[in-house]
């Protein structure tokens, strides 16, 4: 407990932002306040890593759990439940202080059964998080997840769910908003696809924008990608890409996109599973070592993946096993900065980044009342 | 003073808290929610029954919105979010006049800050999709009420204007009332089969509503509460709301609407279409057929009975403007409480009795249906429960 609360630097941020008016500056957001080491580097790789998590615990971009847990009829994540690669206990051996809750749908969903579906997976998620309020604590903005942290939870986002949850509705994504929803992934409708953005889906993500959804384009296509980057006003992500140029698995980005994305100042969140990074610990870190070298170590962050139906590499089977991948980035060279960045300091960096946009934007535009079939005919 | 002097100045202090109005639904059919085309801040008499200056001049204090969607909508649990989001964004519009209310507290606070206590009510099962997670969204976005049919069935209860099928509530449609009670989301039972009422009578713990609704022995028709029910709200602590809608409260009325829908349906257009176009084939139908006129006094003579049947505790009023396309005379639009306020007083109404009708009742029945579900909370998880597991496939 005593260590979580050294996080107090964050929550004195947050309070910062009434003070910034245009989208965000890069000034606020970007420049941290010089790196202070918190381990000894004479000491063995694995106890660095637990005390560089400590201070710098893993913002993860993507747990299915609440999904996962649908087939049991008794669980308790406080205890410990070994049915599944998430619970509490593993969270904190992990050293996880945040974990995006996707709300992702099977494929082909549409209409009423992809929105009301996706009510019944937000009703799940919070159902979930209430069971387990002494462990878990659900969270939106940036500050939020500062707090649930310095209370000594680990903070709830909700999301990313697919875009077709919107129903193709601004008025539908303005409520998904309000009930909780933080992140969309641009994939699955006809406004964001192989040719990219229509007119509509534009309106989308400036609407995205203004309210504080943070835009996920994994698994969209290269001209949604470029799109969005020159268009959102706000930092976007891909919740679950490796590189390409390692593994060529359709979700991983090329390099092209990986440099456009960092020098959008974008995040990308590398997935821990077999079939997108490779069996190992190494072969995780190599993406890692990849993508740090092509985007920056500003844009590089974690996606366990976990729960979510994928094979793990070797030794990172659960969300207990963070510590052995920063002991291998350890072993090669990262320095405690960039560690920092990667498992925490750059995905609060994106939610600040989301928060102050939204703020500026809510005070020039009305909610936007632009249809589908107005845009794109 | 005038017997209507007399009744602005008791709904100043105890204004119409009104269970119904369509208001949203309006402006989605006639400008698709572009609420600068139609500024309810400004007079809207040319194309609405509602906006702000006449419900300040009809002493309105509360507002349940409704967020109806038709039955036959192909996505109507989507058509839902975007109608409550046309409420969120008419109250975020007008904060002076608008204050978003989800308790009982709410709505006191909005009386004592002059402004219009703005709850949701959603109109139909067909907007929870057979499923109590998307309930609970629902409950969670803001609505506080859900009428459990519209004009057709639903898989779990009986509407009163189609053919009997489950015979009142299914299994699946107790476990809805019962996690409504959970929630402190109201059961509203205007639109319902006799049978459904019953049933959920006997299914709730918490008091029930009808949010537009009058007496069916003044009018026999069958969107019309009959004896039986309103005799059982004491014991319930709910409400009977009553309704404005012509042809639901004057028989003459209602056989004239009768041939009124043939007409339309002759025409090719739905019965409850109030597009532009299909206004004007029924006011062709109107000027050949004079169209029989409800007073304030057919509504005045349904609260009196509904006060017999019933008892004063358990009366309020939901005028579905902007839902209908008649409005008694006198009652034209949300600027008219005052004239049924001043014909009750004529009829030797009580202030007390009045202040109960207009305010109280509303306030206290949704005050005893959170009080229920913080019982229930502190017992009961949510439920799972399926309709696929509750009712067999030919319930």
């Amino acid at each position: 407990m005593a260590d979580l609360q050294d996080d107090l630097r964050t929550t004195a941020a947050a309070g910062e932002f009434d003070d910034l008016a245009e989208p965000y500056s890069d000034e606020a957001v970007m420049a941290a306040d010089p790196y202070e080491p918190v381990s000894d580097p004479d000491d063995a790789p694995m106890t660095r890593a637990h005390a560089i998590l400590a201070a710098h615990p893993v913002a993860d971009g993507y747990n299915g759990l609440p999904w996962a847990l649908k087939r049991l009829s008794h669980y308790d994540l406080e205890e410990g439940e070994s049915t599944v690669d998430t619970d509490v206990p593993r969270l904190r051996r992990g050293h996880v202080g945040a974990l995006f809750w996707s709300l992702h749908l099977p494929d082909g969903l549409d209409g009423d059964r992809a929105v009301g579906a996706t009510l019944e997976q937000l009703d799940l998620a919070k159902a979930v998080a209430r069971t387990c309020d002494e462990g878990l604590r659900p969270a939106c903005t940036a500050g939020q997840v500062a707090d649930a942290r310095n209370c000594g939870r680990v903070a709830v986002l909700l999301g990313p769910a697919g875009a077709p949850a919107v129903g193709d509705s601004l008025g539908i994504l303005r409520q998904l908003h309000f009930l909780g929803l933080r992140v969309l992934t641009l994939t699955g409708v006809s406004w964001a696809s192989d040719a990219g953005l229509t007119r509509f889906g534009e309106e989308v993500v400036r609407e995205m924008n203004r309210l504080g959804v943070i835009v996920d384009l994994s698994g969209a296509s290269a001209p949604t990608v470029r799109r969005v980057l020159s268009l959102s006003r706000a930092p976007v992500l891909c919740s679950r890409s490796g590189a390409r140029a390692l593994r060529p698995h359709p979700v991983n980005l090329p390099d092209d996109l990986l440099a456009e994305l960092g020098a959008a100042k974008g995040l990308c969140l590398v997935p821990l599973t077999a079939e997108q990074t490779g069996p190992t610990v190494r072969d995780v870190a190599d993406h890692l070592d990849h993508i740090r070298a092509v985007a920056g170590a500003q844009c590089v962050g974690l996606s366990g993946t976990y729960d979510s139906g994928s094979a793990h590499p070797q030794e990172l089977g659960d969300t207990s096993c963070y510590p052995r991948l920063i002991a291998e980035l350890l072993r090669r060279g990262w320095d405690e900065a960039d560690v920092a960045l990667l498992t925490w300091g750059n995905v609060q960096r994106m939610l600040r980044g989301a928060d102050f946009t939204a703020r500026a934007a809510q005070q020039r535009r009305e909610p936007s009342a632009a249809t589908i079939s107005e845009l794109d005919g | 003073m005038t017997s209507l002097d007399d009744a602005r100045t008791l709904l100043a202090e105890f204004p119409v808290a009104d269970g119904h109005n369509d208001l949203p639904w309006a402006l989605r059919e006639q400008v698709r929610y572009d609420l600068d085309a139609r500024d309810v801040a400004a007079d809207q008499s040319a194309h609405l029954h509602t906006d702000i200056p006449r419900l300040r001049a009809g002493g309105v204090g509360a507002q349940y919105w409704s967020v109806y969607v038709r039955t036959d909508s192909p996505d109507p649990v989507a058509a839902t979010l975007e109608q409550i989001d046309c409420v969120r964004q008419l109250i975020d519009r007008h904060p002076e006049d608008l204050r978003p209310a989800l308790t009982a507290a709410d709505m006191e606070a909005a009386r004592r800050e002059g402004r219009i206590a703005s709850l949701m009510g959603a109109e139909g099962g067909h907007s929870i999709a057979n499923s109590l997670g998307t309930l609970r969204g629902l409950y969670g976005l803001g609505v506080r009420y859900l009428t459990l049919t519209h004009n057709d069935n639903v898989d779990w209860a009986d509407s009163a204007t189609d053919e009997p099928r489950a015979g009142g509530l299914t299994a699946f449609g107790r476990q809805v009332v019962r996690e409504m009670n959970r929630l402190g989301m109201l059961v509203d039972l205007s639109h319902v089969a006799a049978t459904t009422m019953r049933d959920a009578l006997d299914a709730s713990s918490a008091p029930v509503i009808f949010s537009h609704s009058s007496a069916r022995a003044v009018c026999d028709h069958p969107r019309n509460i009959p004896d039986d029910v309103l005799e059982r709200l004491p014991a319930n602590g709910g409400m009977a709301m009553v309704t404005f809608v012509p042809k639901f409260v004057l028989q003459a009325a209602v056989d004239w609407t009768a041939a009124a829908d043939e007409n339309m349906r002759a025409h090719g257009l739905h019965h409850l279409d109030t597009t532009a176009e299909a206004m004007k084939v029924h006011r062709a139908f109107e000027e050949r057929h004079p169209r029989p006129v409800a007073t304030v006094s057919t509504v005045a003579d349904h609260l009196d009975h509904m006060r017999e049947a019933a008892g004063i505790d358990h009366l309020g009023i939901g005028g579905d403007y902007d839902g209908t396309a008649f409005t008694p005379d006198g009652l034209d639009d949300v600027s008219g409480y005052p004239n049924l306020i001043a014909e009750l007083l004529d009829r030797g109404w009580s202030k007390a009795d009045l202040a109960k009708l207009t305010w109280k009742n509303a306030v206290r029945v949704l005050d005893a249906a959170e009080d229920v579900a913080r019982g229930l909370q502190a017992t009961r998880p949510p439920s799972n429960a399926t309709i696929e597991s509750l009712d067999s496939l030919d319930g």
